[in-house]
């Protein structure tokens, strides 16, 4: 039977001081969290290994077979880039969700945490720092399978992971923000199903905004996903550099504005 | 450093949930190097009160220094130099007993190798030395909460302070984390501790304090307690079923301090109580047993705060 945490609110608004983490005691987070994934990774990995070579399969190889080319690009090229992207975004979605949450609330990790010289935004930084560390793994590891498929055509490719870690960053902000303001675990359910499933459908990984009407593009603006894509399908194919200076800024932006958040309900939910 | 400051100081301290009043305005003061008390039913306020000092709830109204410091400005300040051993057990299941260990030395900003050789140091104390490269789950309960009692001590800390440290433990598990909190005490640490066993605070506690309904009811070192709400002893007796217990009492007017009646057992407290069942009427009162003790703290904790269950 799963206790459920309930609903703590955001709290009240924090001073800076109890907003600006310590990056020693942000580090030491991080190194639980490597250290617990360290013993963890060969399982882990694996699906990842596998998880675009299926998405290439069935649509580069399959689909690809009828859509031969989008913009110029063989099909398959074309949606490599995003397969590193959406690696991503599915890392950071389910470190901050799911496993935050069960160090959170069963086995209540923070608790103890909390009592030491550690507050609540270094437990924030040093998670999300480690989710965004995460989800570089897990980029580089689709960058190395789709290279060695041959569908990365230009050099600047190898500038992709430290993009990936900063749009891993901001996927893991808002994932922890949901996690340390639901009352219950069942909500995780529509996180995925209305947020995550429908960004990695609709964030031009697999069909590109140019033909359809221009709201369709706005609309993929507001999501993460969108501009992770962006960029690495800009660096795999030749930069494009206004664009990745753009979205670039704009998972920065967003990453440090939502940062208060989870740090106001976290402290909220452990410093009653 | 600290000789002539009190290591916590409460003065009027206040904390609500919601509605629900957890501490309705407390004062105390714990000298340095003692084992300070807190006793009460569940409900009493107790843990709150603990959660207040180790930061993990905040003050609403009163003053609340810890170690010289203020409890809700000087927050990490004050967490550098406590150990808190918590009422439910949080150990990281994702990492062995050393690692746990290690892994607290890292909060405290102890560096990697001093925190590897404090650990074996305090892996000894806890006599789980054998269990270093154990996961959490294969340990028994009491060794969790030795382990739970050396992860508090990894900061080197000059108060610790412990929520029901021994709840659920087996005697022999009892007694080890008693002689671990001896040893402790021995070296100048003060502990602060809340419980429910009675022989446990008798046994530990130099001064405690006994909560009730978030409000402080008495005060003081265990055996003045006992004297000054009981007496020296104690007759226990079961009355039979036509036994007037308020007549009895009545009777032994001016013989004993004080009485307490729960279903038929009625308590009478006396400095003698051997000469008081010698005086008794049993004709009068017919009686299934009747028993002399010497008076305890349990029998100053049910006088204050009832026998009614609480939950």
């Amino acid at each position: 039977m799963l206790e459920e945490p309930g609903y703590a609110g955001l709290g009240p608004r924090l001073p800076m001081r109890e907003m600006v983490p310590v990056p020693r005691l942000a580090a030491a987070i991080w190194l639980r969290n490597a250290r617990v994934f360290s013993k963890l990774w060969r399982g882990a990995l694996l699906p990842t290994f596998l998880d675009p070579f299926l998405y290439l399969l069935a649509l580069g190889f399959g689909l690809g077979t009828y859509v031969a080319t989008i913009n110029g690009i063989p099909y398959k090229d074309f949606i490599a880039p995003g397969l590193i992207a959406s690696a991503a975004m599915w890392s950071s979605a389910f470190e901050t969700t799911y496993n935050v949450y069960f160090r959170m609330n069963e086995l209540r990790l923070y608790d103890n945490v909390i009592s030491t010289p550690a507050e609540p935004q270094d437990v924030v930084a040093g998670d999300l720092a480690w989710s965004a560390s995460r989800a570089t793994v897990y980029g580089v590891v689709v960058l190395i399978v789709v290279s060695a498929f041959g569908l990365v055509s230009s050099w600047w490719a190898i500038l992709i992971p430290p993009f990936v870690a900063l749009g891993g960053l901001c996927f893991s902000v808002i994932g922890y923000t949901f996690t340390t303001l639901i009352p219950k675990i069942d909500l995780y359910s529509y996180f995925f199903t209305l947020g995550i499933t429908p960004m990695f459908l609709f964030s031009g990984i697999f069909f590109p905004f140019n033909e359809l009407p221009g709201w369709v593009e706005v609309i993929a603006w507001f999501m993460p996903l969108y501009h992770l894509v962006e960029i690495t399908r800009g660096l795999a194919t030749g930069p494009e550099f206004v664009e990745i200076a753009l979205s670039t800024a704009w998972l920065a932006a967003v990453s440090a504005l939502l940062f208060v958040v989870p740090v106001r309900a976290l402290r909220r939910k452990l410093v009653a | 450093m600290l000789s002539d400051r009190a290591a916590v100081r409460a003065t009027g301290v206040r904390k609500s949930y919601g509605k629900r009043e957890a501490v309705a305005g407390i004062d105390f003061e714990v000298e340095p190097g003692i084992c300070f008390g807190f006793l009460g039913p569940n409900g009493a306020g107790k843990t709150t009160t603990m959660k207040m000092i180790y930061g993990l709830a905040t003050v609403d109204a009163g003053e609340l220094e810890v170690l010289g410091m203020d409890a809700t400005r000087d927050r990490r300040q004050i967490k550098s130099r406590i150990g808190v051993v918590p009422q439910e057990t949080n150990l990281d299941g994702d990492l062995t007993v050393r690692e746990n260990l290690a892994q607290q030395a890292r909060y405290f900003g102890i560096d990697s190798e001093t925190g590897a050789t404090r650990a074996t140091e305090l892996l000894e104390f806890a006599l789980l030395a054998e269990r270093a490269g154990d996961r959490i789950h294969a340990l028994s309960g009491g060794m969790k909460r030795r382990l739970l009692v050396s992860r508090a001590l990894m900061g080197d800390p000059e108060l610790v302070v412990l929520d029901e440290p021994t709840t659920g433990l087996d005697p022999q598990a009892r007694l080890a984390v008693w002689g671990a909190l001896d040893r402790l005490r021995r070296g100048g640490v003060t502990l602060l501790l809340t419980t429910h066993y009675m022989e446990e605070a008798e046994r530990l506690c130099d001064r405690l304090v006994i909560m009730d309904e978030g409000q402080i009811v008495t005060d003081g070192r265990p055996p003045d307690l006992v004297r000054e709400h009981v007496g020296r002893e104690v007759l226990e007796l079961r009355l039979d079923e036509g036994c007037d217990a308020e007549r009895l009492v009545g009777s032994l007017d001016g013989r004993i301090q004080g009485h307490d009646l729960s279903e038929r057992t009625l308590m009478l407290y006396a400095e003698d109580a051997e000469a008081v069942l010698a005086e008794l009427d049993h004709e009068a009162y017919p009686t299934e047993s009747a028993l002399v003790r010497r008076a305890t703290l349990e029998d100053v904790f049910l006088r204050l705060t009832g026998r009614s269950l609480r939950e």
